[in-house]
């Protein structure tokens, strides 16, 4: 390891003085995301270009200290937590729309650009951009690629990897390049592709050239309140079944529904057992006969009320209790343990039964929501961590739910990234060969094991887990660290 | 490794009650207007509260480089405004400057800005004194040419100060003045009249009077009230404040009559005195009713259902004071009044509920990043080419002048009850 006046003399020759953060509680705001895990970097640079993007990889590179790209730093596997310290890498200053083509159908922005901005910019043209994570007003759409960000409306529209025709990167190794184009490219092997959702384990995304939809031309809302999570479940694969693929389909639990309706007044129905948010867009004549379907299904299933949202302020209100309700959950304890796994949706209702069963055996409350239509759950495990003992038994709890979702045929992740507590999982899921050949495409665009390390893949020398960590963090102080 | 004692830890200190609320989520990171100019996460809500915590849990100490991060705080609230989790992000950052003022960094400058806070601002005869040149200025036949010869630009700050002030101030307003009157009273109302708000601002008070008339409301201001100490609890100096808060609960107690409050900060503050004198067990129950009572005149004008006919024909652009929309909630109300008004074409411009930069005595200890802010509004108003520039604040309105002359564009800056009040008399004067 270089001295650290070596390593910011060089950072600070990269980017510019005034862009390099050094000071011990500077670094502190950067120790955490959306998560629990912490870990303290030396440095945090926020280039404002490509080249100085490459010229901060690669002076990190020639002393061999370890890197962390980070966007907004709202991500909720860890991503963007620098776990073997080192230099964190921001795009917060790279925030500019470059262009909007309504023609192309095109955007192209940077990476620190916040996701729902696109929207916004796009919306003058009757366009729009799909993916719209929980966290869209404050998520950048670099973070985005790397995670392969999702959000309610990717049941019908398909998550951040079906939207991304091509980018501008800047590889673990420090060279510029471009992966994908400006119009749809099939041909050879899909970088592009590979690059999506690989958590900032291959480069830094520098600029994304993003596919914009058309505003669809009508829109309908439904909720539906129900006594219990079970029958709600049991309507979701019923709207499926009977051939409706609504434009979204989102589940809450009472204890959602309580903080959200604590924070935003949005009308939610006060004593629910569990609610679903069904969205139908499409031309008018369509979505009515639609969503008299959606609501016949509902009826049927035990829904004990059944409401249209009259005005777009009253779906916007509606929606806005959903998109804040996981950090609602903030009013009901002071940390949670955000689960992210995908079950079959003919296996929801055996699943969240397990959840309910975790929940019970260990004692600790669990609250649901989630992008039921995909079968994408965020149990969410409510705690302090300030209670000796308590963010391991959290972690175990969390397992024992990832475990049931693997055993239903479900998947680690559905749209929140692997990154650090979940690796570990991985070969539940994957063979040796597997891994390994994961391992030599991370190589390939130069990762020797220092480009955010400790994430995605299972091993690594150094790696403890963070969240374990924290405690020892905490008592140490920040000085220990430098 | 931090050692205890290095620093005072005040009463005043943000609880860890309060601070354990943040899940530090990121939600607010992009309502944040200091976060939106620098990228940086010190700069943002969440960072802010991080260091409150670290220093909380002996992780660092209160060192001057947090300070700064704390003093470019606006204290615009809009984070609060986005809050999932209900984060008191105000009440922290009062409790935060609180803390700081234990600390050694910046105390000279501290030590002058409470200075004149407590003995200038809060004493209604010295204010009246201190802000009569600026008064003479702002109506004499010297300010055009001066202007004119560029002179004022070599004046830093006090140029900056300059633009600021409106192109005339009319009679200052103090408690006990006359207000116009009903001709038959339906309702009562008392009004609270400020420090600057009543010094610079007396015609924004007698319009105010002049449009609850007209809705049949007899208001009154009552002799004894004092400034809200807003300013004073912003700048960490909570002891001041709760006393000037006292005093006011004392003004205007005796009825339940409701309190008008047409300075967005102050209405804020005033609707916290609650919270404010939260640990004062002789006073919290007298904060809580007086609070209950504090009401914005849209937000009264709303409740009372006057509906008086207005015309004006002119496009207005409303800009939201962070006080009445952050803190307060009050988005909608001043809209509806201004859209029911004959002629006038109100148009959102990007931003309208970002901070402008003026953040109560901000445009003057962080005049660079004030300016930074005011510059994204004078943007805007050169892109929508207003003809009025709307809000519902002294220290606002002042900012917008100044904005308006960066545009240099031809409009006017008023507060909503003005607006209202030339709009109302005009169609009187129609009828007629």
């Amino acid at each position: 390891m270089p001295t650290r006046r070596d390593l910011i003399a060089a950072l600070e020759r990269a980017v510019g003085r005034e862009h390099v953060l050094w000071r011990p509680e500077d670094l502190a705001v950067y120790e955490f995301d959306g998560t629990i895990e912490k870990s303290m970097p030396h440095a945090v640079v926020l280039p404002g270009t490509t080249e100085e993007v490459a010229a901060a990889v690669r002076a990190c590179n020639r002393l061999g200290v370890p890197i962390t790209p980070r966007g907004a730093g709202t991500g909720l596997s860890g991503g963007s937590v620098p776990a073997k310290r080192g230099v964190v890498i921001g795009t917060g200053r790279m925030r500019q729309i470059l262009e909007i083509d309504p023609v192309d159908l095109v955007a192209v922005v940077e990476p620190g650009v916040p996701n729902l901005d696109v929207s916004k910019a796009a919306a003058p043209f009757g366009l729009f951009y799909a993916p719209d994570p929980s966290s869209q007003q404050a998520c950048s759409i670099g973070g985005n690629v790397a995670e392969n960000a999702g959000g309610p409306h990717c049941l019908a529209l398909g998550v951040t990897q079906n939207h991304v025709l091509g980018m501008e990167v800047v590889t673990a190794a420090g060279e510029v390049a471009w992966l994908g184009g400006r119009v749809v490219d099939s041909f050879g092997y899909d970088l592009r592709g590979a690059f999506i959702g690989s958590e900032g384990t291959l480069g830094i995304v520098t600029k994304v050239v993003l596919k914009l939809l058309p505003v669809p031309a009508s829109v309908v809302t439904l909720l539906a309140a129900f006594d219990t999570v079970e029958q709600a479940s049991e309507t979701v694969s019923s709207i499926i079944g009977a051939g409706i693929i609504p434009a979204a389909m989102e589940m809450m639990d009472r204890l959602c529904l309580q903080a959200a309706e604590a924070g935003f007044q949005c009308g939610y129905p006060p004593d629910a057992g569990a609610v679903l948010l069904v969205e139908l867009d499409g031309l008018p004549e369509a979505i009515d006969s639609e969503a008299a379907r959606v609501r016949a299904e509902c009826l049927e299933r035990g829904a004990v009320d059944v409401r249209v949202a009259s005005s777009d302020r009253e779906r916007a209100l509606l929606w806005k209790g959903r998109k804040n309700a996981i950090p609602a959950l903030g009013r009901l304890a002071p940390n949670y343990y955000i689960v992210d796994g995908v079950v079959p949706r003919s296996k929801l209702v055996d699943v969240m039964q397990v959840v309910g069963e975790v929940s019970e055996r260990t004692g600790i409350p669990i609250a649901n929501v989630f992008h039921a239509g995909d079968g994408n759950l965020h149990p969410l495990v409510l705690f302090d961590e300030r209670e000796p003992g308590m963010t391991e038994r959290v972690l175990d709890a969390a397992a024992q739910i990832m475990k049931a979702c693997v055993d239903a045929g479900g998947a680690l992740s559905g749209e929140h990234g692997i990154g650090a507590e979940k690796r570990q999982f991985m070969p539940w899921l994957y063979g040796e060969t597997d891994i390994e050949n994961m391992e030599r495409l991370r190589g390939t665009f130069g990762n020797t094991g220092q480009f955010n390390p400790c994430k995605l893949l299972p091993g690594g020398i150094g790696c403890g887990e963070m969240a374990h960590q924290a405690a020892a963090v905490r008592a140490a102080g920040p000085d220990a660290y430098v | 490794m931090a050692s205890e004692g290095l620093w005072p830890v005040p009463g005043d200190a943000p609880t860890t009650e309060d601070l354990s609320r943040c899940v530090h989520c990121g939600l607010c990171l992009s309502s944040c207007p200091t976060y939106l100019v620098t990228g940086l996460e010190v700069e943002s809500p969440r960072g802010r509260i991080h260091f409150a915590k670290l220093i909380a849990e002996g992780r660092s100490e209160l060192t001057p480089a947090i300070g700064r991060h704390w003093d470019l705080c606006l204290q615009c609230r809009a984070c609060e405004a986005v809050c999932p989790s209900g984060v008191a992000y105000g009440r922290i950052q009062e409790h935060a400057r609180a803390q700081l003022s234990g600390t050694p960094g910046g105390r000279v400058q501290r030590g002058l800005r409470r200075l004149m806070l407590r003995n200038v601002i809060a004493r209604p005869r010295l204010l009246a004194a201190a802000m009569a040149p600026a008064r003479w200025y702002t109506g004499s036949p010297v300010r055009g040419p001066l202007r004119r010869t560029g002179v004022l630009r070599l004046l830093g700050r006090l140029g900056a100060g300059e633009r600021q002030l409106p192109a005339r101030t009319g009679r200052p307003f103090r408690p006990g003045d006359k207000l116009a009157q009903p001709a038959e009273a339906r309702e009562r109302a008392l009004l609270f009249s400020g420090c600057v708000m009543g010094e610079l601002f007396g015609e924004v008070h007698r319009a105010t009077g002049r449009v609850l008339a007209r809705a049949g409301v007899a208001t009154e201001a009552p002799v004894t009230q004092s400034c809200c100490g807003a300013l004073h609890a912003h700048d960490g100096d909570l002891e001041f404040a709760r006393k000037l808060a006292r005093r006011n609960i004392a003004a205007f107690e005796g009825s339940d009559l409701p309190i008008v409050v047409n300075s967005a900060g102050c209405g804020a503050a005033m609707k916290e005195y609650g919270d404010l004198l939260a640990g004062d067990a002789k006073w919290a129950g007298r904060a809580r009713t007086f609070a209950a009572r504090v009401k914005d005149p849209s937000e009264y004008l709303a409740e009372v259902g006057a509906d008086i006919p207005g015309r004006l024909a002119a496009k207005v652009a409303y800009q939201d004071a962070c006080h009445l929309a952050h803190a307060q909630g009050i988005r909608e109300q001043p809209r509806e009044l201004l859209r029911g008004i004959g002629g006038c074409d109100l148009v959102e411009t990007p931003g309208a509920d970002e901070c402008c930069g003026a953040a109560g005595i901000y445009s003057l200890v962080q005049p660079e990043m004030s300016a930074r802010l005011r510059s994204r509004k004078a943007e805007q108003f050169r892109e929508a080419r207003p003809d009025i520039v709307v809000t519902a604040n002294p220290g606002c309105q002042m900012q917008y002048n100044a904005a308006i002359a960066e545009a240099g564009i031809d409009a006017r800056v008023m507060h909503l009850l003005e607006v209202l009040d030339e709009a109302q008399a005009a169609a009187e004067q129609g009828q007629r």
